[in-house]
């Protein structure tokens, strides 16, 4: 177990910025998951903790050690890829003994507590009976299993996972996912995990960092992310359906003022210095969809409905825009004349400039509720 | 029934052409080569083979017991089986360390059109480039053991019964290097690239990658690298001709070129095709190896 720091670390390849400036802190026996698109810099930056790539620029500190330029295998991790890279031609049992053998003489074993330390840990994740097949015998829930058991074996400082759950199907996803959690903390290993799929960041992290174009834009707990997030990129990446992002502007009137969104107005009790553009963001879950018109509902049209069982994801235009709506599903039909009601003790405000959430005036907008 | 019996016909008769190729040039004269062979002046009969076999001339016998013990010639089958021992093995162990060496290295399609190079080169002119590698004069290996002061090793290769099928066999590996090399570079980056990676955390070393992780999962292509070397080495004439005639005193013999010698000098057909069926029945053997498994697998 260890904590794992990276400061202002930066791989290019060619004229790609691959990683940019990235300083993240991992602490000991958490699970850290980085979140991002395709492409944005987060298996770079976990290969570069894994030593398979080295920074050009920044450090890695692993419990407060330098290891920015040290071999892989001087750094005790493991690693679980993605396509789970077992040696196809050896043994369940020989798979996991693997790192065990390679280094038999220096970490001083022999055969027989090699022997002890693979069943211990096929035990532990209930692939005993597979030792004696070949990898191309097993499923893929089964080869994900023995990946996990190989890079538990020796006791790593830091386990790093590659997307390992991606190849599984939806079901066993989920399963693996409640495994995986489980398996962590009863360790305590120090784990950083990556993955495009929010629900499984979501559902595994201790704490996430969104990435974009190799930048870590936010580092969060999953609710912190969800419910604050600080960046337009983060609120839209995150959620599904994501945030619903409305261009707005607030403006003097009378002796307050008014914030303005396609087809809704809102009063405020104060007053702008002038007319402002911002971004109001209004996550689906919070945006309530009525039959009958009312004070604070603004009317709508029904677009799409998509059922998800008991809910239904509605989209709506207003005003012009468009806007998605996560409501109980009361069977409501494309073409009909419907109500919204915001909560407004929940609505983010970002500057349109610079993306960055704005959270006094969010604080503000929030006032206003009820 | 009928059309099933028109189906065939028709597919006989799409075959007829290629059918009637191959017997005219593979059939046929496999079939003559062994009439021939059989035929003695007494009729027909094993005596070809029993004069070949106990051929006692150091340029045509096939195995001279009483020289094993001491340098060649040892007779030309024996050489050729020392060509195969030590030519398969070293072609195909350098070829896959070198496409494995090559994965790590920047502007490696150079070094692999380099070393291809060797392959594309006639083998006649391969067998005369021997001759000047191993020529004390201008060789390069005679004056490397100059430097080092081994003397036995500083004269002409070729001209020597000592050296000259060693000269041969090690010139035959760099001849044929680009054909293991192409094979295992092939095969080698098919490997996918987490596996090596997988392996580096593991812990391994280089050798131990290569060993434990690459070298098991190219198998197949070693496979086919190491028969189809072996082949070549069992048929092998031109290099022979070219850079020694199998001299000096039947020293580096093979089998192609006792054939060709009972052929074209002796002009004894009886010998020369007894020797020919001797060299395909050999031939087969380990071609059939490679046919089963191919099917097999």
């Amino acid at each position: 177990m260890a904590s794992v720091r990276l400061e202002g670390v930066v791989k290019r390849f060619g004229r790609a910025t691959a990683v940019n400036r990235v300083t993240l802190e991992v602490g000991d026996g958490e699970f850290f998951v980085l979140l991002g698109p395709s492409g944005c810099g987060k298996t770079t930056t976990l290969r570069l903790i894994a030593g398979l790539e080295y920074p050009d620029e920044g450090r890695i500190l692993m419990d407060g050690e330098d290891v920015t330029y040290k071999e892989p295998k001087e750094r005790n991790v493991a690693m679980v890829f993605q396509n789970y890279a077992l040696y196809p031609n050896m043994t369940v049992y020989d798979n996991i003994a693997f790192p065990l053998n390679v280094r038999r003489k220096e970490i001083g074993l022999t055969r027989e507590e090699i022997r002890e330390k693979v069943l211990e840990v096929a035990r532990m994740l209930q692939i005993e009976e597979l030792l004696d097949r070949k990898p191309g015998q097993l499923s893929g829930g089964q080869q994900q299993r023995v990946a996990l058991a190989r890079a538990l074996v020796r006791r790593p400082r830091v386990w790093l996972m590659d997307e390992p759950l991606s190849n599984l199907d939806a079901l066993l996803r989920v399963a693996m996912r409640a495994e995986l959690k489980r398996l962590q903390k009863e360790l305590g290993i120090t784990t950083v995990y990556v993955t495009h799929d929010q629900a499984e960041a979501m559902g595994l992290a201790d704490r996430i960092a969104v990435m974009n174009r190799g930048k870590v834009v936010q580092v969060g707990t999953p609710r912190e992310v969800f419910h604050e997030p600080s960046h337009i990129f983060v609120a839209t990446f995150l959620g599904s359906p994501p945030m619903n992002i409305l261009e707005c502007t607030i403006e003097p009137r009378g002796g307050g003022g008014v914030v303005k969104c396609p087809g809704i107005e809102r009063p405020l009790q104060w007053s702008p210095g002038g007319v402002e553009r911002i971004y109001l963001g209004v996550r689906p879950e919070f945006i309530r969809v009525e039959r009958s018109p009312g004070p604070g509902r603004w009317e709508a049209t029904v677009e799409v409905v998509e059922p998800l069982g008991t809910e239904a994801v509605v989209t709506l235009t207003i005003g012009g825009a468009i806007v998605k709506a996560k409501v109980l599903d009361e069977g409501y039909r494309p073409g009909e004349t419907v109500y919204l009601e915001l909560d407004w003790s929940r609505v983010q405000a970002f500057d349109p400039e610079t993306g960055r959430a704005i959270g006094e005036l969010a604080r503000t907008l929030r006032g206003l509720a009820g | 029934m009928k059309s099933r019996l028109r189906e065939n016909l028709r597919a006989y008769g799409f075959l007829a052409p290629a059918l009637l190729l191959l017997g005219v040039f593979v059939v046929y004269p496999i079939v003559g080569t062994i009439i021939i062979s059989l035929e003695t002046q007494s009729g027909l009969g094993l005596g070809n083979y029993l004069e070949v076999l106990s051929e006692k001339s150091p340029s045509k016998a096939l195995v001279i017991p009483g020289n094993l013990g001491g340098p060649p010639p040892w007779g030309a089958l024996v050489h050729n089986m020392v060509w195969i021992l030590v030519h398969v093995p070293l072609t195909t162990f350098l070829g896959l360390m070198l496409a494995y060496m090559l994965i790590h290295v920047y502007g490696r399609s150079l070094v692999k059109s380099i070393v291809f190079l060797s392959m594309i080169i006639p083998m006649v002119v391969g067998g005369l480039i021997i001759r000047f590698i191993f020529d004390s004069q201008v060789g390069v290996i005679p004056r490397i053991f100059d430097t080092l002061g081994v003397e036995s090793l500083a004269r002409t290769w070729t001209a020597y019964p000592e050296t000259s099928l060693a000269s041969l066999i090690l010139g035959s590996v760099w001849l044929w290097l680009g054909f293991s090399l192409t094979i295992h570079s092939a095969a080698v980056d098919s490997v996918p690239r987490s596996l090596i990676e997988a392996a580096r955390i593991d812990g391994a070393s280089e050798w131990q990658i290569f060993r434990r992780v690459i070298a098991p999962a190219v198998w197949p292509a070693t496979l086919t690298v190491m028969v189809m070397t072996l082949l070549w080495d069992l048929k092998i004439f031109d290099i022979v001709y070219a850079a020694t005639q199998g001299g000096p005193g039947g020293s580096s013999t093979v089998l192609a070129y006792v054939m060709w010698l009972y052929f074209a000098r002796a002009l004894d057909y009886g010998r020369a095709a007894a020797t020919a069926v001797i060299l395909t029945i050999l031939t087969l053997a380990a071609a059939s190896y490679m046919i089963r498994r191919s099917l097999r697998g």
